[in-house]
């Protein structure tokens, strides 16, 4: 009997995917049900924010609204963070199985709805995100973190074999999602040593040339899965609130992200919890008119700004999560200039004393520095002497953090330290300054530092037994 | 029957022995071919494409017009486009889109003027050293006048009595007069100058060069803007634009304090480490304020995480509030608020200034939009009232037309029948796009103009920063001259083009394979060398050249001893591509360079390649050996005076493409006047 109930389960829910076209339910959207009450959110942790208990996903025909919707969750405690594969065929999601079990990655094809777990590990891993060549890039708690980082992203394949962490500093990282031109953007924040306020960063699927992309003024911050749009803008939810996950829906341009924040529900009352960017324009949003509301789907014209249809709601639940079944672009294929087999990586800053805090905009202008003491998480690094153009040049040990403060010939600090850095194993890498503007782009200058070898770090560090790099 | 089956079976068997093994040789090559293991076997691909075979050639190729400049008369009712590649001048109804004339003029038309009186068209022809001169009633060429080498941009002096023309590959600027048609002055440029603009007072002339000045590797570069007074017909001053180079265009505003010329911002000096936050390329244009003490300002059009390519050419409308620029590698037009520039420039310190000339922020402040264009835009023309704007769009075989109102494309006016695009002309799409680079921040084209090389030597940084820096090497008629790079590690311009090219340089997804095919398809037989007109016009060697021949081929020094086999000139580079293709160390190994031996580089048109070997340390061809070759490694040259010297250097300089050594027939003509 329950082989049979089980049965016409999956018949009824096949049938109901391939109503639309084809067989892999093109047309349909995916949702999360949240029906849990939603407790205060946890901005570092993730929970009651990445981590919802009794979430689910639900699957229905805006075509036909009348049709109640599927549920394609159904072995799941919880699900949630839907996103549909480039061709349309398959769904990645975050789930729990049952309760008090960590969350793993699976993958659904949306054919048969048959569900697949993509990783398996003792730690929470959430908010998967598909990357080009049959990859996943997700976020996972990592407990007793050496680095004293929090949640750090992963990517591995789509059968979860070659898992590689491609962050390494003493920060957070949620939700990420990949740009068109094959980089991963991810709602990051510094919890060591201090509680910084979160920002978007991006880096290369490698772990390699990680940079700051989206900051927002104070006390504003960053809260959903952005979404490159069809014309060029990143879409996604920024609130100012602590005690709950929604916000505005605010837009960056790709071009110039830093400078370019628009706030897209500047008339609106309510708030939003998630959008979902078609590549054809479409907007879908979870939103919902105020905190005595439940967030519903509606579509959203992100370019003149007004609410659309309401596509789905629930009388007893909130939707927190909406995305689209359709076959869309695949995001580039970056090469990796990372070689495991190598033990460190380069880096050259062209001139330490280029800071934003001294420039001519600004008027203002910090005393020259000489030297540089690079800080590891538990203890300094070295410090080095600069070249007399400003320039240093240094092999630090890979997947290490450091941070940079520039010293004057006195060893007072002049500048800094600055924001978390790291090097993949061979990633070679360049900095204009430090604190620099993030516009600039670095002088055509030979830098006096690159006609020496270049400084080891740590510096207690030698002899270290390299892999022989041939030259290309 | 028995018969039959027996055939069948012993085909079927004969299939089997060929077939598998066949197979598995086809992998084999394929694999080595391209260095990967997953390239598709289809034989076609790459073999119809690469064939030298004139029968295949006709086959699988076709003719293109590849509009590069065009003009329009002064009622604005007609469009003058010169195709290069059809060698004509056409005639087009710029009110009906129609094509009204195609006129045959010289080789790879460049450049075309028409005087006020409407009378007369004079069209360069870069390829022909010479300027055809168009009787504009009749539409038919009357006279063909002799010019320097690679003539290009052309302006008439005020008073239309004289002709200037700039010289491309001699660096130089010949002076016409008009009436009686020949040539009265040569000037100076900077290195390979390219377009030339008369000022709006009728004062002065702007002569634009793509080549930056020489300099010993870690120096700045700069590059150098020629001024000439019209009066005097003699050079004013030299303006240095620092950090430079490729300035391939420029324009005045209407009052005419400003000129504004495109350019590129290269980070040759800096290793090539990212692509992300500009570390390559930029692009932008100059300012050069006509008043005080003529500042020199550089502002970029490229925007953060966004590049804008290959800057060539600029028009700014009679009204002089907008600039307009091709971004050819990214098939854009950017449009520029002049006004805009002014109040950033008056508002800003000098220390400002400099700021922003590596700022890509500041771009907001100016580029009104960017608006798209077929492939390739070069040349740009607005009408008489400012109204429309054309571009020839170089690759698409059209003429664009943009409604400067609207700022969106309104018409386009095709010059040719077919639209088909043959693998060739897929590649050389590629080659001149940026968008298979990171952010399109810069495309094949950047570091090789005109399929050539730009001049500079870069830190290629893919093992250690400072170290094993190269100079660019040609991509013209390379086809048959593997390996290349200069340590010859690439068995192929499949491999060139390959994995490890995106890895490294454009840092972004890899050629895909039938991308890839058509690119190394065009680099290794869609791309020739000019003829040698400036050396060697009709294949007879001068008296020093035939002197200089004989030392390049000689077994005996100058006191008779024989020279050791592997230490004379033609052993390594003999004839028709003056490469052997075999690695060799001549002692030039710099210390900064691992130890490597290099592949000994072909010497076809080597007079247009300086600095000279592989890491640009020769200034010329004499300092090969008068300050490098020292020790006689690289050929036997301490027995030699000066005068043998010279006449070596002579002779290498009437080197000339390969296909002159192996087809005497095709030897292309030289100017009709010469």
């Amino acid at each position: 009997m329950i082989f049979t109930d089980i049965a016409l389960a999956l018949l009824s829910s096949a049938i109901l995917l391939t109503s639309c076209t084809g067989n892999s339910g093109e047309g349909m959207i995916i949702i999360t049900e949240s029906v849990s009450s939603q407790g205060k959110p946890d901005f570092v942790t993730g929970e009651s924010w990445r981590y919802l208990p009794q979430t689910r996903l639900l699957a229905f025909n805006p075509e036909h609204p009348d049709e109640s919707p599927e549920i394609i969750t159904p072995d799941f405690y919880s699900a949630r963070t839907p996103e549909v594969s480039y061709d349309g065929k398959f769904l990645i999601f975050a789930a729990q199985q049952n309760e008090n079990e960590p969350w793993q990655i699976w993958e659904m094809d949306l054919g048969s709805l048959k569900a697949r777990q993509v990783t398996s590990s003792s730690d929470n891993s959430i908010d998967p995100a598909y990357l080009p060549g049959r990859r996943v890039v997700f976020s996972r708690l990592s407990q007793n973190d050496s680095l004293k980082a929090g949640h750090t992203l992963f990517t591995c394949n789509l059968d979860g074999t070659d898992l590689q962490r491609i962050t390494f500093n003493p920060h957070t990282y949620f939700a990420p999602s990949v740009l068109k031109d094959g980089r991963v953007i991810a709602i990051s924040r510094q919890v060591y040593p201090y509680l910084d306020e979160p920002a978007i960063m991006v880096l290369r699927p490698d772990g390699t040339k990680a940079e700051l992309f989206y900051k927002g003024v104070k006390g504003n911050k960053p809260v959903s899965r952005g979404w490159e749009t069809a014309d060029g803008r990143i879409i996604f939810i920024e609130s100012e609130n602590n005690s709950y996950t929604g916000g505005k829906l605010v837009s960056i341009n790709y071009n110039r992200p830093l400078h370019s924040r628009k706030d897209l529900s500047q008339s609106m009352e309510g708030d939003f919890r998630s959008v979902f960017a078609m590549t054809d324009g479409r907007t879908l949003v979870s939103y919902r008119t105020s905190e005595n509301d439940l967030y519903s789907i509606y579509e959203f014209d992100s370019e003149n700004m007004l609410l659309g249809k309401k596509l789905y709601s629930s009388t007893t639940a909130n939707i927190i999560e909406a995305v689209a079944v359709y076959e869309h672009e695949r995001p580039r294929k970056l090469p990796s200039e990372v070689d495991m087999g190598v033990k460190t990586g380069l880096l050259l800053c062209q001139n330490i004393n280029v800071t934003g805090m001294s420039s001519p905009e600004t008027g203002f202008s910090l005393p020259l520095a000489d030297r540089i003491e690079v800080i590891g998480v538990d203890s300094s690094l070295g410090v080095v002497e600069v070249e007399k153009d400003g320039s240093v040049y240094l092999k630090v040990s890979a997947d290490m953090p450091f941070r940079i403060r520039t010293l004057d010939a006195g060893g007072k600090t002049v500048n800094g330290p600055g924001g978390w850095y790291w090097l993949r194993p061979n990633e070679r890498r360049g900095c204009i300054g430090c604190h620099e503007d993030n516009e600039m782009v670095p002088t055509n200058r030979y830098a006096i530092a690159i006609s020496k070898d270049p400084i080891v770090l740590p510096v207690h560090v030698s002899g270290i037994k390299e892999k022989k790099i041939e030259l290309e | 029957m028995k018969k039959i089956l027996l055939a069948a079976g012993v085909i079927a068997i004969i299939s089997i022995v060929v077939f598998i093994p066949g197979k598995r040789w086809a992998r084999a090559h394929v694999n080595y071919k391209t260095a990967t293991d997953d390239h598709p076997l289809k034989c076609t691909d790459c073999h119809a494409y690469i064939s030298k075979s004139p029968l295949i050639s006709r086959l699988v190729n076709r003719d293109y017009f590849s509009p590069v400049n065009v003009t329009v008369s002064g009622d604005g009712k007609l469009l003058f486009v010169t195709a290069q590649d059809a060698d004509e001048l056409i005639v087009a109804d710029s009110e009906k889109g129609e094509i009204i004339k195609k006129i045959s003029v010289g080789n790879k038309p460049y450049g075309v003027i028409i005087d006020k009186a409407g009378k007369k068209a004079y069209v360069s022809n870069q390829w022909s050293d010479n300027v055809s001169v168009i009787d504009l009633d009749n539409l038919k060429v009357t006279d063909t006048l002799a010019t320097g080498n690679g003539p290009a941009g052309m302006s008439f002096s005020s008073d239309e009595k004289h002709l200037y023309v700039v010289n491309s590959y001699s660096s130089d600027l010949t002076v016409i007069d008009l009436e009686e048609g020949v040539e009265k002055k040569r000037l100076s440029t900077g290195s390979n100058p390219t377009n030339i603009q008369l000022s709006p007072d009728g004062n002065e002339l702007y002569v634009t060069a793509r080549r930056a000045a020489i300099v010993p590797y870690g120096e700045p570069m700069a590059t150098e803007l020629t001024v000439i007074n019209d009066n005097s017909k003699r050079i004013k001053t030299y303006l240095s634009v620092e950090s430079a180079y490729l300035m391939e265009n420029v324009a005045f505003t209407p009052s005419g304090d400003l000129a504004l010329v495109t350019l590129i911002r290269p980070k040759n000096l800096i290793p090539t480490l990212q692509v992300e936050r500009g570390w390559m390329m930029n692009h932008g244009f100059g300012v050069i304020e006509q008043k005080g003490d003529g500042r020199i300002i550089q502002l970029l059009i490229d925007e953060p995480q966004a590049y804008y390519s290959d800057p060539f050419d600029i028009v700014i409308t009679p009204d002089g509030r907008r600039a307009f620029i091709s971004s050819s590698g990214v098939n854009l037009i950017t449009v520029i608020d002049i006004d805009s520039v002014r109040q950033l420039i008056s508002e800003s310190t000098p220390e400002m200034l400099s700021l922003w000339s590596n700022h890509l922020g500041v771009s907001s402040r100016y580029v009104v939009k960017r608006i798209p264009t077929g492939a390739n835009p070069k040349g740009l023309a607005l009408s008489p009232d400012g109204k429309l704007l054309y571009v020839a769009e170089h690759l698409e075989d059209r003429i664009g037309v943009i409604s400067t109102e609207s700022l969106e494309m309104v018409n386009t006016i095709n010059l040719g029948k077919s639209h088909r695009v043959t693998v060739l002309r897929h590649g050389r799409k590629l080659l001149n796009n940026a968008g298979r680079t990171f952010q399109n921040q810069y495309s094949c084209y950047t570091c090789h103009p005109d399929e050539h090389e730009d001049g500079l030597v870069y830190n290629m940084a893919s093992k250690d920063m400072g170290r094993n820096v190269t100079n660019t090497q040609s991509l013209r008629d390379i086809g048959d001259t593997p390996p290349f790079k200069w340590n010859g590690k690439n068995q192929t311009v499949y491999k060139q083009d390959g994995m490890r090219f995106s890895t490294v340089l454009t840092r972004t997804e890899q050629f895909p394979y039938k991308d890839l095919d058509a690119i190394t398809a065009y680099i290794m037989r869609g791309i020739s060398y000019p003829p040698n007109l400036l050396y060697n016009p009709d294949g007879k060697l001068t008296e020093a050249q035939k002197r200089g021949k004989k030392i390049f081929e000689r077994t005996t020094d100058n006191f008779g001893n024989i020279i050791t086999e592997n230490n004379r000139c033609v052993t390594c580079h003999p004839a028709p591509y003056y490469t052997n293709l075999l690695p060799a160390d001549v002692s030039t190994l710099a210390a900064s360079d691992d130890s490597i031996l290099f592949d000994t580089p072909h010497l076809n048109n080597i007079y247009a390649s300086p600095p000279y070997l592989h890491d640009g340390r020769a200034n010329t061809l004499e300092e090969i050996w008068t300050l490098y070759g020292k020790d006689d490694r690289h050929g036997l040259a301490g027995d030699m005076t000066k005068i043998d010297l010279n006449d070596l250097v002579e002779y290498l300089k009437s080197l000339r493409g390969p296909a002159y050594e192996i087809n005497e027939s095709k030897i292309q003509r030289a100017s009709i006047r010469k």
